[in-house]
């Protein structure tokens, strides 16, 4: 595992005194990888806390451009940047905030699939989720799926040996909030930043092995009601994706 | 149908202004977000410059920006993400010398200090003023959020009559703190605040919102007002600012 350098002791230190993190635990965030699919709303917000907590390597994939409507949903673009590839311009912020992350950028449509086994982690707030999850069981990743629309949105964590999305299913996916983001200034940024840092928090618990993750339950957030509404779901016997046989 | 706020909304936040106290773990996200919203003044009021240790949580400093003064280093993200909102800088240590007319020229103010002294401070001069304010703060996995609106709910003093003896709750440099966490509060607070200036129902007043980063787990805990608040009750004793380093027996961080 990598170690640490005396500058990254002082960056990481109110990680490392904590006991749930440490030393070991900085270590074990810098030697991971985690693939964000989608930099609009709250991939944004997720990719700049993941970059700052010391997540080593940061792959970014989208195929989309930089809009004006962006800016009002997304924190990691400045209006300088319109009209550049999302990925490109949100790892500009990423690198200025940790140098020492490998920060690889992905922006074509079909670019994500092959790179899904590649990762630790898949943090995907865009994209085939339905697709991206059959690779993520296939390869052994684990998946944190996540999205915003206006004030509204959820998050769930699916890794093999928990529920598949498939077990969810979209419909139930759908009803509880979760659904991947229409992107173009549908999405407030605060709202947008609760749930990419939920998202964000998924990944480092599930690289440090602590805490109880959003497996078999997806939260959703109403920043207008200022709630939060958990929904459970087991496995779906016979699932083509999962088997439906939780460990 | 629009997801987000609408049209009137949109022009009541380009004519309203927020002043966050505090351009550190919880500023940094409330500073891009109220930005990114188009309010149309923020103040930024913090004496500290970047260090190091910030760049783990604090996300609108980057590494070049170390040793540079925080509210500056905030300004120029915000100013890049939204050229229409104009950033007012404050690197003078707020005070009860100048927290009444400073707090005067803004419409709500969003607490993300890290100490109890400047809590205090800022609830105290906020009711004073009978404005809005917006209070986070967090501890290693642990974050809260509420809002204080005079007049319509409690006070920080209703919640906390009294601060905690000096020493007693470890400072963040002494207890850690997971860098996500600061980013999930903060970014809450934004959210609650600009309901408020947009004048959205549905905000934390009166409603604590407790939070376990550990266990994604949210709690709600409702806070009345308490008559006999010395600031906010019935019969007030606390009419002006007093000295709150002494109140408090020390400094927080």
């Amino acid at each position: 595992m990598s170690s640490l350098t005396e500058q990254e002791i002082i960056r990481y230190s109110r990680h490392i005194i904590l006991p749930e993190v440490g030393g070991r635990g900085q270590k074990k965030l810098k030697s991971a990888s985690v693939l964000v699919a989608g930099v609009g709303a709250a991939g944004s917000a997720a990719a700049l806390y993941l970059a700052a907590a010391g997540i080593g390597k940061l792959t970014l994939w989208d195929p989309g451009l930089v809009t004006l409507q962006d800016l009002t949903g997304a924190i990691a673009h400045d209006r300088s940047r319109i009209g550049l590839p999302r990925a490109r311009s949100a790892a500009r912020p990423l690198r200025a905030i940790n140098p020492d992350a490998t920060v690889d950028v992905l922006d074509r449509e079909s670019d994500v699939a092959g790179w899904i086994p590649e990762h630790e982690i898949l943090l995907a707030s865009a994209g085939d989720w339905a697709g991206f999850a059959k690779l993520s069981y296939a390869g052994g990743t684990s998946a944190v799926l996540y999205g915003v629309h206006g004030a509204h949105g959820a998050v769930g964590t699916f890794r093999p040996g928990a529920p598949c999305p498939d077990c969810l299913g979209d419909e139930r996916a759908r009803a509880a909030g979760l659904s991947p983001e229409a992107g173009g200034g549908e999405a407030i940024a605060a709202a947008a930043g609760v749930v990419g840092v939920m998202a964000a928090t998924e990944a480092i618990k599930l690289i440090l092995g602590i805490g109880r993750p959003l497996t078999g339950r997806v939260l959703a957030y109403d920043g207008w009601a200022a709630t939060f509404a958990e929904t459970e779901f087991g496995e779906r016997p016979g699932c083509p994706v999962c088997g439906g046989e939780t460990k | 149908m629009n997801a987000g706020f609408s049209l009137e909304e949109q022009t009541r936040l380009r004519g309203a202004s927020a002043l966050i106290i505090g351009t550190g773990g919880l500023g940094s996200p409330v500073a891009y977000q109220l930005a990114a919203a188009g309010v149309g003044r923020i103040g930024l009021c913090d004496m500290d410059t970047v260090d190091f240790s910030n760049l783990q949580r604090q996300v609108v400093h980057f590494t070049e920006d170390v040793g540079k003064p925080k509210v500056l280093s905030g300004a120029e993200k915000i100013r890049a993400l939204n050229p229409a909102v104009t950033v007012e800088t404050h690197t003078d240590a707020l005070t009860s010398a100048n927290a009444l007319d400073l707090f005067a020229r803004y419409d709500l103010i969003l607490d993300c200090s890290d100490n109890f002294a400047t809590r205090y401070l800022v609830n105290d001069a906020s009711v004073l003023l009978g404005k809005p304010h917006v209070h986070g703060s967090i501890f290693r996995f642990d974050g809260q959020v509420t809002v204080f609106r005079p007049g319509a709910g409690p006070c920080y003093r209703c919640l906390y009559p009294s601060p905690p003896p000096p020493g007693a709750v470890p400072s963040c440099a002494q207890a850690g703190v997971i860098g996500v966490l600061p980013g999930l509060i903060g970014s809450m607070m934004a959210m609650e605040g600009l309901k408020v200036l947009a004048g959205r129902s549905g905000t934390l007043t009166g409603r604590l919102l407790i939070y376990n980063s550990l266990d994604l787990d949210f709690a709600e805990v409702r806070v009345r007002q308490n008559p006999n608040c010395p600031l906010c009750g019935t019969d007030p004793t606390i009419r002006e600012l007093i000295d709150y380093e002494v109140f408090c027996g020390g400094v927080g961080e």
